[in-house]
């Protein structure tokens, strides 16, 4: 592949942006449109939206458990 | 003078005596509950009737509910109206003045009539919701849109409360771990303070809207049910106009207030404040997870599919070459087939015209023939007619010499030879 795609950092996204171009990599798949060059660029670029909006949902045990041990102060 | 004096205590006895008559026991009264306090069982109270408009105290009793009627009438109030029996209400009781000779008078409560009391709240709470749409304010909180997953919630409670301990406790022990921030914005919420301390909360909240998702009032828990200091206009009114969608979480599934009707959710419990949220997020996730597995899917169906077109490439390519090969030729053979075809098409009708053609030459040619053949008989006719052999059967003569015609005898020497031609046979002769 000549040029590699531009994407946007995840980091810099609202989680609104991030599902919305999950949305549309979606679409362009189901569409058949999806050049089979960029695929895997395509897939990789959802997982990592996908990470990105999990992670921003979710929280780990650490930080659950420091927010549980601030609210028993 | 008979200067005869009572002391005090028989005078309170006389006054008791005359103000214990049937005209001032077991009335109903209607007044607004002040100053409600609760003793060893007994509810002490002020009774008070207010100008309507200026709200001056026009009247005032001091007002007394015994244990023994307290416990029933108390439980029988809340039942009827979810309204404590507290300050601020209005009430219609039954009473019967009573004169104390220490305490002096006060009004023994032996009944109440929770109809009066529904009646006076809900018209107040009309009231206020008819303020609050004549402000154009009763929908905008209502109208407010939460963002796709409420994560950051600003809570305004009390601290310590059962409620919000519920609360927080729900939010946090999420089986999905969604990862909620809170931070309580600490509120009275019961009494008088409550509606001025709750606003002061909103608008902390609303300093850093930003910084939040949406609010969530919930009641500081314990038995009390008063929830008369959150029919409120001006509390309303700011929960309206809150840039921040809110919940409400301070009744009972029965209790409604005016809150009620302006926030932009009304939850039973705290613990369904928290459960709502977590379903929001929950639906989120699974959102997520139906994406990925989508993306999933598609892109192997993808794969899968090249990879079948190739298997099908590559099975196709060791006969492929013999195959275009005879695809060729059987093309060849049947464009040659179909130019035969054409040229048979083409030429048949051009050899049909030809053919007719020809005909119709023949037939033309014969037509002329026969009109000249005709003309040509006509014509013989008439050169028989003319012709010098007729004149010379006539018994005409021609005279020539050396084979011309001759016309004038002074022409003709002597002793030329002359020849004479007769109908039969021709004569020569010389001249003299």
């Amino acid at each position: 592949m000549a040029n590699e795609l531009q994407f946007k950092p995840v980091k810099e996204m609202t989680y609104t942006e991030a599902v919305s171009e999950l949305e549309s990599i979606l679409q362009m798949m189901q569409g058949d449109k999806c050049d089979i060059d960029r695929l895997t660029d395509y897939t990789r670029r959802a997982t990592e939206l996908l990470t990105e909006c999990r992670s921003r949902l979710t929280t780990t045990d650490e930080q659950l458990r420091s927010i549980l041990a601030q609210l028993e102060k | 003078m008979n200067e005869q004096s009572l002391t005090l205590l028989q005078l309170n006895q006389r006054i008791a005596s005359l103000m214990t008559v049937p005209d001032t026991q077991n009335v109903w009264v209607t007044a607004e509950l002040s100053d409600v306090s609760a003793r060893g069982g007994h509810c002490y109270m002020e009774l008070l009737q207010k100008h309507p408009e200026t709200g001056a105290t026009l009247a005032k009793a001091r007002g007394v509910i015994w244990a023994n009627v307290y416990s029933r009438l108390s439980v029988d109030f809340f039942n009827a109206t979810g309204q404590q029996f507290a300050s601020g209400l209005k009430v219609m009781v039954r009473a019967s003045a009573s004169m104390h000779p220490v305490y002096g008078m006060s009004l023994v409560i032996t009944a109440v009539n929770p109809e009066y009391t529904m009646g006076d709240l809900l018209r107040r709470r009309r009231e206020i919701l008819a303020r609050l749409e004549k402000d154009g304010i009763l929908e905008m909180n209502r109208q407010l849109e939460w963002c796709e997953v409420p994560l950051r919630i600003a809570v305004i409670s009390a601290r310590g409360a059962a409620g919000y301990g519920d609360f927080i406790n729900q939010l946090y022990n999420n089986p999905s771990r969604l990862n909620f921030k809170t931070q309580l914005f600490e509120a009275t919420m019961q009494g008088d303070r409550t509606p001025s301390t709750i606003i002061a909360a909103l608008d902390e909240i609303a300093k850093h809207q930003d910084e939040w998702d949406g609010v969530v009032i919930i009641r500081g828990g314990g038995a009390t049910s008063d929830l008369e200091a959150f029919e409120n206009y001006d509390l309303a009114a700011h929960i309206a106009q809150s840039p921040l969608p809110v919940i409400v979480g301070i009744g009972h599934e029965r209790d409604i207030t005016v809150l009620d009707y302006v926030a932009n959710m009304r939850v039973k419990t705290p613990t369904a404040a928290a459960e709502w949220l977590i379903n929001r997020g929950d639906v989120a996730l699974e959102y997520l997870r139906s994406m990925g597995a989508s993306i999933l899917q598609l892109v192997s169906d993808r794969i899968a599919g090249c990879n079948e077109q190739l298997s099908r490439y590559e099975a196709l390519l060791p006969t492929a070459p013999l195959t275009a090969l005879e695809r060729e030729t059987s093309r060849l053979r049947g464009d040659m087939m179909s130019l035969a075809q054409i040229g048979a098409r083409c030429i048949t009708p051009e050899l049909a015209r030809l053919d007719h053609i020809m005909k119709s030459i023949a037939s033309a040619t014969d037509v002329v023939l026969r009109r000249r053949s005709d003309r040509l008989e006509s014509l013989q006719e008439m050169l028989n007619a003319l012709s010098p052999e007729a004149t010379l059967r006539r018994g005409y003569s021609i005279t020539r010499v050396g084979g011309k015609a001759v016309t004038d005898a002074s022409q003709i020497p002597a002793g030329t030879l002359i020849e004479t031609t007769l109908a039969n046979g021709t004569i020569i002769s010389e001249t003299k």
